[in-house]
């Protein structure tokens, strides 16, 4: 039986009204419990794992390292003319700082959800 | 905050006597904005909670939410502009047109209530959602509600927020913003930014094919975009980084599996009144951050030569 984790104040980002004041219950490789957070949340949170479930990385359909996935990443995006960096709404701010780093460097264009 | 009047979603739970919702269903999308924040907490200059506060839904049809509201104002759909530009000359005392207004579903009457209500409570807040900012008129219909809270501000203390959807598209904005000056679709291939939506926004520059390789980080476009734009996405080297193999992955040339934020990833995220909260999250996952793998792919491209000569020297300082 795994051990119990008990984190308070947890965040939850799945809506926009990002509550902070979730107790969640982890048990090994999954939450099982989520106090306070509403049914999006608490479906949110058990429905991610941290189990191994997908392969490291992908490169062209193939499993393939991470260290080869970075390298071939950054020799297409490199490569490009016009590279475009898009998303950046389920990942972190130091994720999106990082983003906007590489598309300075490589000269692309950046865009979000919002332009939609 | 680009000229928006607008406060902190703890300022509307301990001051708001009159809460708008406006093209949103927050009963389903965000399920605890009225508990949390905004209709049943009593605050501090609000002490007697849900009967201390009024709420008005302004919406298409009568959505779950409705339950939740004092007045529901049914607009017909596509008439939103219009219903904000009648509200606006009403707030200022000017004429309108009744056969104009009753093209909009409602009658002088309910707007011209609506308006006595606005300027008679003692702080004021509209929450606008997709149902405005995404249907006919689309920005002009968030500027038009923008510049109506503004307005309201020579009779009372008004305030606008957007209620923002998913995850960290919050935190996009105020990134994008204080690092490039702009809020999305920026284009840096000059070197420095330059803004245009329509022109530099994704489905623009996917339809038209004007880009030749992307890299794709939470998010799923491969499910959400139309059918040229994915077309382009499986033709030009694409990358994502997803915690799943996604559509978009499934068309791609690279993918790279990350925790999953907030799940597994810690960092920080933009609550919609961009205030910034820290993730604290409860399992470790067994692959990377995005921040890691981002960061990852950055150092690797520094190690080539740069593409603007004049910046290698630059670069090599900064890294
Ligand atoms: S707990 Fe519910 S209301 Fe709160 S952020 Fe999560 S999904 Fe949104």
């Amino acid at each position: 039986m795994p051990e119990l984790k008990i984190v308070k104040n947890a965040t939850c980002t799945f809506c926009g009204c990002v509550c902070d004041d979730i107790e969640l219950h982890a048990e090994g490789e999954r939450v099982v419990e989520t106090k306070r957070a509403c049914s999006l949340g608490e479906s949110w949170f058990k429905h991610h794992t941290a189990e191994r479930l997908y392969p490291d990385a992908l490169i062209d359909g193939k499993p393939a390292t991470v260290d080869d996935a970075v390298e071939v990443a950054a020799e297409y995006l490199y490569r490009a003319h016009m590279p475009l960096v898009y998303g950046l709404s389920n990942t972190t701010c130091e994720a999106q700082r990082e983003a906007v780093f590489l598309a300075e460097l490589i000269g692309g264009v950046i865009d979000s959800h919002t332009s939609l | 905050m680009g000229g928006k009047v607008t406060c902190t979603l703890g300022e509307v739970k301990n001051r708001a006597d009159f809460i708008i919702y406006w093209g949103g269903n927050p009963a389903e999308c965000h399920p605890r904005h009225f508990t949390k924040y905004t209709l049943t907490q009593k605050g501090k200059f609000v002490p007697t909670g849900r009967k201390g506060r009024t709420m008005v839904l302004v919406d298409i049809r009568e959505t779950p939410s409705a339950k939740a509201a004092d007045v529901f104002l049914q607009v017909r759909p596509g008439k939103d502009f219009e219903m904000v530009a009648a509200l606006r000359a009403l707030v200022k005392g000017q004429p309108v047109d009744p056969a104009l207004v009753a093209e909009t579903g409602l009658t002088v009457e309910q707007l011209q209530d609506f308006v006595n209500q606005m300027k008679s409570c003692k702080f004021g807040v509209l929450f606008f959602g997709m149902g405005l900012s995404m249907t006919r008129g689309k920005h002009m219909n968030s500027a038009s509600v923008l510049a109506l809270a503004a307005e309201l501000n020579a009779f009372t203390k008004f305030v606008a927020m957007p209620m923002r959807g998913h995850g960290n598209v919050t935190g996009a904005d105020v990134i994008l913003r204080y690092t490039t000056g702009y809020p999305f679709g920026i284009n840096l291939c000059r070197g420095y930014p330059r803004f245009n939506p329509g022109e530099f926004s994704t489905v623009d520059l996917l339809v038209r094919g004007d880009n030749d390789a992307s890299l794709i980080l939470g998010a799923d476009p491969g499910a959400t975009m139309p059918q040229p734009a994915i077309e382009h996405l499986a033709r030009t080297p694409t990358i994502v980084l997803d915690p799943k193999v996604t559509h978009t992955s499934k068309i791609s040339r690279v993918h790279i599996t990350t925790a999953a934020t907030g799940v597994s990833a810690p960092g920080t995220v933009y609550r919609m009144d961009e205030v910034p909260l820290p993730l604290r999250p409860a399992l470790k996952s067994p692959y990377p951050t995005d921040e890691e793998v981002m960061r990852r792919i950055r150092e690797a491209v520094m190690k080539k030569p740069a593409w603007l000569p004049a910046a290698n020297g630059r670069l090599a300082a900064r890294a």
